[in-house]
Order: structure tokens, then C-alpha cells, then sequence
């Protein structure tokens, strides 16, 4: 097998050949850089091999790959929740995973905790929780669907040398379960004799992969420790070249043929078993941790709660006494030609201020809206992107995680919205219909909401998402015409794309039926779309939004 | 096929759906475009016609989009006389005689305010108003 990128000189991997039996403890080990976390990656299919094939129980693997359940991978970066505990990380966890009744999903988590050690700990919250219970956490999580292929990544990494110990021990009796094989990347040289074998690699190339009892004989070291000073002393390609030319022993023998076999019936029983939740399930089990999190989190809670309260008391400080009441001109030509003049200027010196002041308002309202939207959802996928990816790789379908998102940002958005139309209406004095003008305001809280969502699901990291977030709202007012009217040609460009002008048009035609209606079109140069128009640009909006967020979310970002 | 962890998006998918919103978005706007003229199937008054020969076009409906100028008379049986002004493409400005029949009296009509109306040329030459609304 070889992994190449087109951008490095050298391939990551080359000439990668390895055999592991069921019910096998094996560990990937070599120096700093020398493709082990890449290998593993491979293995899981997170990183694509350029040349060469996979094979599981004799299934090619890129033809099909491993059923969600029978893949279990650690990473070495935390992929818990910190606000959640220990015994609700495992459970949202396993119903993400697998389709069980309440009571046997309850025997699922008990049993995992039970063999990961965790008894104690189930009911303390993950932030809290020390390196090595970390790591035993993530493996738990990963215990929940019973996987028969379970791979570690430096998951013994920078813990004490008690946590180290205990992790790999732990590790050691999972593999001898149920036919499974465990494969744990590391470049410790400790306890080299609770492995069932060895793999070292050096430079990408493959320079051992047996026995680790033969491990100093071979590289012709007297402790384990000699053995990467050895490695160094030689080019990898000679040591790979050596490795490739020596007589290795049959790939099956006895024993491991009634590995496979017992292994085979294990992994038949649990394909059974461990069926994936359907969508609607997952969708929901993510509303709901998504739900429990939101409420687990007093900063984000109090951010909300302060967002919704204040903007619109903002919005009402430029008219807390209610809208002026509108003088209209008189009709007949009766009077003189000076008192028909400035009966003109002071209805035009009217306009100009009640027709700013009602455009005003009502683009204020849904700026200030975008702004609710950007910042209910240009960190929701960014922010849960290692956890995400790792439900991806359990079993979890892009759709399902959206549509759970989208229930969760869907209440903001109508809180938000419903909020600002009532209390704004109350103070100012707007009339016209609530209904239709609650509806312009919920839509634009929406598709920014869900255009934020896709930004949040296509970046690599929270500032470039708020980044782009703001720039998508700081963007609307200029390019809306509200304020200062566009050149015709711009307008007509920029319009299609500006939520905000369509949420303010369809608003403003809320109130056609009144006289400051009239006098946002004296004032204003920019035509008005109708409101059914206005709610179908947004909806297209909304639209586009979430198909974007469902790209972002299912392609691969691993970090 | 790829396995799970790195699936690949057609790009023929991506530019079907991108192309799939855009036709979304044209036919809902050349449906709803209906609500921004309702009278948008109603051949428009060229005011120099109506200036040259009012009778030749009498019994004619046309649409109509102007500024109501002053109140000319008002009958409680018969309905308002407004003047209103028609402004041309070729930015030329056109006071014609509106009369909005008292069976429209629930409509607030006001001074500089546009208004966007269907109107038949009657046998006296004025504009008789059938639907009205503002643009």
C-alpha cells in the first residue's frame, strides 16, 4: 500500500504490507513523523491510500467498507463534551450508534463503563476529568457498539507512566474479546510484551512487523530503547529493503484460523445487533444533546437571553414615543402659489424624516436580526468539528446531524424574531398586519442562520467562521440600498444575493396601507419587491444555506 | 467507492443543485411578479394618444402609474375628480383627469402619493378608475 501527496516529494507511506489476526493486540511504533498516525488513518479509511488495497475478514475495503459498528478509532485529541458527564457522553454516544431499547441501552453503558474503569467517574463531567480518564472515556465511547476492529492513536501519549501502563493493559484484555483486534499507534517503547506483535516504520517504509520478543535480536540492540538510535545509524529504504528480503512466517496458521473463525461468528452477531438508529433517531438525539448543552452552558445562555432582550430595546430607542403622525397636503389648488410652495417643503421635510426614520427601524430590526442569526450558528459546526467527524466515522448521517441542528437553531431563530416583531410593534406604535410582519423577520433570521451554518461547516477554525459570519452580515446594509441607493446596474446585481433587502422590503410592504409607506417611497430610490416575492427569495435563501451546511458538514475535515 | 470517512461530492451534483435553486428562485419570481403588477396584462395609456384624440380611444381599458396632483370636484353619487400626473419614458410629465367612482370610496387618496390603477376611457374622455392600488 502507498499514500502519496501530490504536494510532498517523498510518499507518506510506500510499500506497506501487513498481516493482524483476530483476537490480536498489535502496536504501530516508530519515531516522530514516521507515518504511524497515517497508517492508522488509512486503516480507518479517514486518510485515502493512492496504490494498493485494504482487506477486512477478505472484503476489499474500498469496495466495501466496514459497517459503522464493526470500526471503532480513537483519536488522540479529546472527542468528548466537556459540559456533559461521563455517563452522558457514553449514552448520546451509543444512541447515535445503535438501535437499542432503553433498558438494554442502559446495559450497554453500564458494561462499558464497567470495563473501561469509568464506575466511579460516570457520573463527573468530562472537563473535569484528568488525561488518562480522558483517554479511557474516549475508548469507552467507542466500546459502546462492541467493534471488532478497534484503533487507537497515541492514546498513551503524555499520560504518567501509571495512566500509560493501565491504558495499554486495558487495551491488551479488549483485544482478547470477541475476536477483536486492536491496533495502538505509539512511539513509547515501554511494555513491549503486552503486544501480540510489532510494527515499526521509519520514513514511511515498513522496517518490522512480528514478534516483539525478536524485536532486540533484530535490530541487534541490547534493550528496546537502542532500538530507534539503531534505526537512525541506516537509511529507512535499506532497513525496508532488509525487512522485504527476509523468509516471514504463513500469514494463517492454526491457531489463527480459529481466531478468524471464532472471530467471523462474533462479528455475525454483532452486525445483528448493532444496526444503525434510523435518521429521524439520530436527528433527534443530536437536537436533544445539542439542547442539553446549550442549557449546561450559563455564558452561552446568558449571550442569548442578552441578545434577545437588548437589540430590540435598541431598535425602540429611536422612537420609544410611538411613530409621528403624518400631515398630508391639502388637496385643492385653492391657495396661493407661496402657500402651495410651503405647504410642499414642510411636507417634504416630513417625508424625509418619518421616511427615514420608518426605513430606519425597519432595517434596523433586521440587521440586528443577522446578527442573532450569524451568531446562532457560525460556530455550530466548526466549534463540534472533531466530534462530528468521529460520529461521521461511527455512523451518524450528515442529514440526521443537520436536520438536529436545524430543529435546535430553529427555536432561536423564532424566539428571536417573534421578540423583536412584538416588542418593537408595542413600543413603536407599527401598525399593519403582526402575522405578515413577523414573517419577513423570521425568514431573515433563518437564512442567515442556515448561510451561517454553511460558512460555520466549511471553515477550519471558529475566527475564520465568525470572520466570514460577519462579513456575510456586515455586508447586507450597504448592499441592500436601505441607507444609500445603488446604481441601478449594482442594485440589480447585488439584490438577489441580500437577504436583508428583501426581509426589509417585505416589511415595509406590510405597511402599504399607510401613510409611511408612502413616505419610505418618496424618500427611498430603491424599488420595493413585493412580499410574496420577498418570502421566496428568502426561502430560497434559507434553502441554499442549509445545502451548503449539508456539503460542508459531510465532507471529511480532519484535523 | 470511497469509504465513509472521505466521501466524494460530484461536482455535477453540486452545479445541478446550485443550477436547480437558481431556476427555483426565476419561477417563483416570474410567479410572483403577479404581485407586484396586477395589472401587468393590461396594455399601458401613452398619454400623447390621449392628449392627441381622448374620444377615438374611449371605451379602452389601459393601465395607468402617477402621482395624484390636486382634487378637481368631488359628487357623493358620482365619485372624485383628481388630476394626477403621468410621467413618460422620456421623462415628460403628463396631468391627466382621473375620476375614481364613489364605489372605490374606501380607498384614502392623497396628495404626491403614486398610485397604480386600471382605468377605462368613459364617452366624456376621463380616465374611469375599475381597480386601483398603490405602487
Amino acid at each position: 500500500m502507498e499514500v502519496s501527496l501530490p504536494e510532498a516529494p517523498l510518499p507518506l507511506l510506500s510499500n506497506i504490507s501487513a498481516w493482524y489476526p483476530a483476537s490480536h493486540f498489535g502496536a504501530i511504533l516508530g519515531p516522530s513523523g514516521c507515518g504511524k498516525s497515517t497508517l492508522l488513518k488509512v486503516i480507518a479509511g479517514i486518510v485515502p491510500h493512492t496504490s494498493g488495497s485494504i482487506f477486512w475478514h477478505g472484503r476489499n475495503l474500498e469496495e466495501t467498507d466496514l459497517p459503522p459498528g464493526e470500526l471503532g478509532y480513537v483519536p488522540q485529541f479529546s472527542c468528548t463534551q466537556p459540559l456533559l458527564t461521563v455517563r452522558e457522553n457514553l449514552t448520546y454516544s451509543a444512541r447515535l450508534r445503535r438501535c437499542a431499547s432503553t433498558q438494554e441501552m442502559s446495559d450497554i453503558i453500564d458494561q462499558v463503563v464497567e470495563e473501561t474503569g469509568l464506575t466511579e467517574l460516570q457520573d463527573r463531567r468530562a472537563g473535569v476529568l484528568s488525561g488518562g480518564q480522558l483517554r479511557r472515556l474516549g475508548l469507552a465511547m467507542e466500546l459502546t457498539t462492541q467493534p471488532s476492529l478497534l484503533l487507537a492513536d497515541e492514546v498513551t501519549s503524555g499520560l504518567d507512566p501509571k495512566s500509560e501502563e493501565e491504558i495499554t493493559l486495558l487495551l491488551s484484555s479488549l483485544a482478547q474479546e470477541k475476536g477483536r483486534l486492536v491496533l495502538l499507534v505509539t512511539h513509547s517503547l515501554r511494555f513491549l510484551d503486552f503486544y501480540d506483535s510489532v510494527t515499526i516504520l521509519s520514513a514511511g517504509r515498513l522496517i518490522y512487523s512480528a514478534d516483539p520478543r525478536d524485536l532486540t535480536a533484530y535490530f541487534n540492540v541490547a534493550t528496546p530503547e537502542g532500538i530507534y538510535p539503531a534505526l537512525a545509524k541506516r537509511d529507512a529504504g535499506t532497513w525496508a529493503e532488509e525487512w522485504l528480503h527476509l523468509p516471514h512466517p504463513p500469514e494463517l496458521t492454526p491457531t489463527s484460523v480459529l481466531d478468524e473463525i471464532e472471530s467471523e461468528i462474533a462479528r455475525a452477531d454483532e452486525e445483528k445487533s448493532s444496526e444503525l438508529p434510523s435518521f429521524p433517531s439520530q436527528a433527534s438525539t443530536w437536537f436533544f444533546r445539542r439542547l442539553k448543552l446549550f442549557l449546561r452552558d450559563p455564558a452561552q445562555v446568558f449571550l442569548q437571553l442578552s441578545l434577545l432582550l437588548v437589540f430590540p430595546v435598541i431598535v425602540t430607542l429611536f422612537a420609544y414615543r410611538g411613530l409621528p403622525s403624518v400631515r398630508n397636503m391639502a388637496m385643492s389648488a385653492d391657495s396661493g402659489v407661496v402657500d402651495q410652495l410651503r405647504e410642499a417643503l414642510a411636507f417634504t421635510i416630513q417625508s424625509s424624516r418619518i421616511g427615514t426614520l420608518v426605513s430606519g427601524l425597519a432595517m434596523f430590526q433586521v440587521i440586528l436580526l443577522a446578527l442573532m442569526g450569524s451568531n446562532n450558528s457560525a460556530r455550530e459546526v466548526v466549534g463540534d468539528r472533531s466530534i462530528l467527524e468521529k460520529e461521521k466515522l461511527a455512523g451518524i448521517r450528515p442529514g440526521a446531524v443537520l436536520l438536529g441542528m436545524t430543529l435546535f437553531l430553529s427555536f432561536l431563530v423564532f424566539l428571536q424574531s417573534l421578540w423583536m416583531t412584538l416588542f418593537v410593534r408595542a413600543v413603536c406604535q407599527f401598525p399593519g398586519n403582526i402575522l405578515a410582519q413577523f414573517l419577513p423577520f423570521f425568514m431573515v433570521t433563518g437564512a442567515i442562520t442556515a448561510l451561517c451554518l454553511g460558512i460555520s461547516s466549511w471553515s477550519s477554525s471558529s475566527e475564520q467562521a465568525s470572520l466570514g459570519s460577519l462579513y456575510l452580515v456586515g455586508f447586507q446594509l450597504p448592499l441592500s440600498g436601505a441607507i444609500l441607493a445603488l446604481p441601478d446596474s449594482l442594485g440589480t446585481l447585488t439584490r438577489p444575493f441580500i437577504s436583508a433587502y428583501w426581509a426589509w422590503s417585505g416589511y415595509l410592504q406590510t405597511l402599504r396601507d399607510t401613510r409611511f409607506y408612502d413616505l419610505v417611497r418618496s424618500i427611498s430610490e430603491t424599488p420595493l419587491s413585493s412580499y410574496s416575492m420577498a418570502l421566496w427569495i428568502l426561502l430560497i435563501h434559507f434553502g441554499l444555506g442549509l445545502a451548503f451546511a449539508y456539503f460542508g458538514i459531510r465532507r471529511s475535515q480532519w484535523r | 467507492m470511497a469509504r465513509r470517512a472521505h466521501p466524494t461530492t460530484p461536482s455535477k451534483l453540486i452545479l445541478s443543485l446550485v443550477i436547480g435553486f437558481l431556476a427555483l428562485a426565476g419561477v417563483g419570481a416570474y410567479f410572483f411578479q403577479k404581485d407586484a403588477n396586477p395589472f401587468r396584462t393590461v396594455e399601458k395609456l401613452n398619454p400623447s394618444d390621449y392628449y392627441e384624440n381622448a374620444n377615438s380611444l374611449r371605451g379602452n381599458i389601459y393601465q395607468i402609474e402617477g402621482t395624484i396632483l390636486n382634487s378637481l370636484a368631488w359628487n357623493p353619487e358620482k365619485g372624485r375628480l383628481f388630476s394626477i400626473r403621468v410621467t413618460t419614458g422620456d421623462s415628460k410629465n403628463w396631468p391627466l383627469p382621473i375620476l375614481i367612482p364613489s364605489s372605490l370610496r374606501q380607498i384614502n387618496i392623497q396628495k404626491n402619493q403614486t398610485y397604480r390603477a386600471k382605468v377605462r376611457i368613459n364617452d366624456s374622455g376621463i380616465l374611469l378608475v375599475e381597480e386601483v392600488q398603490k405602487s
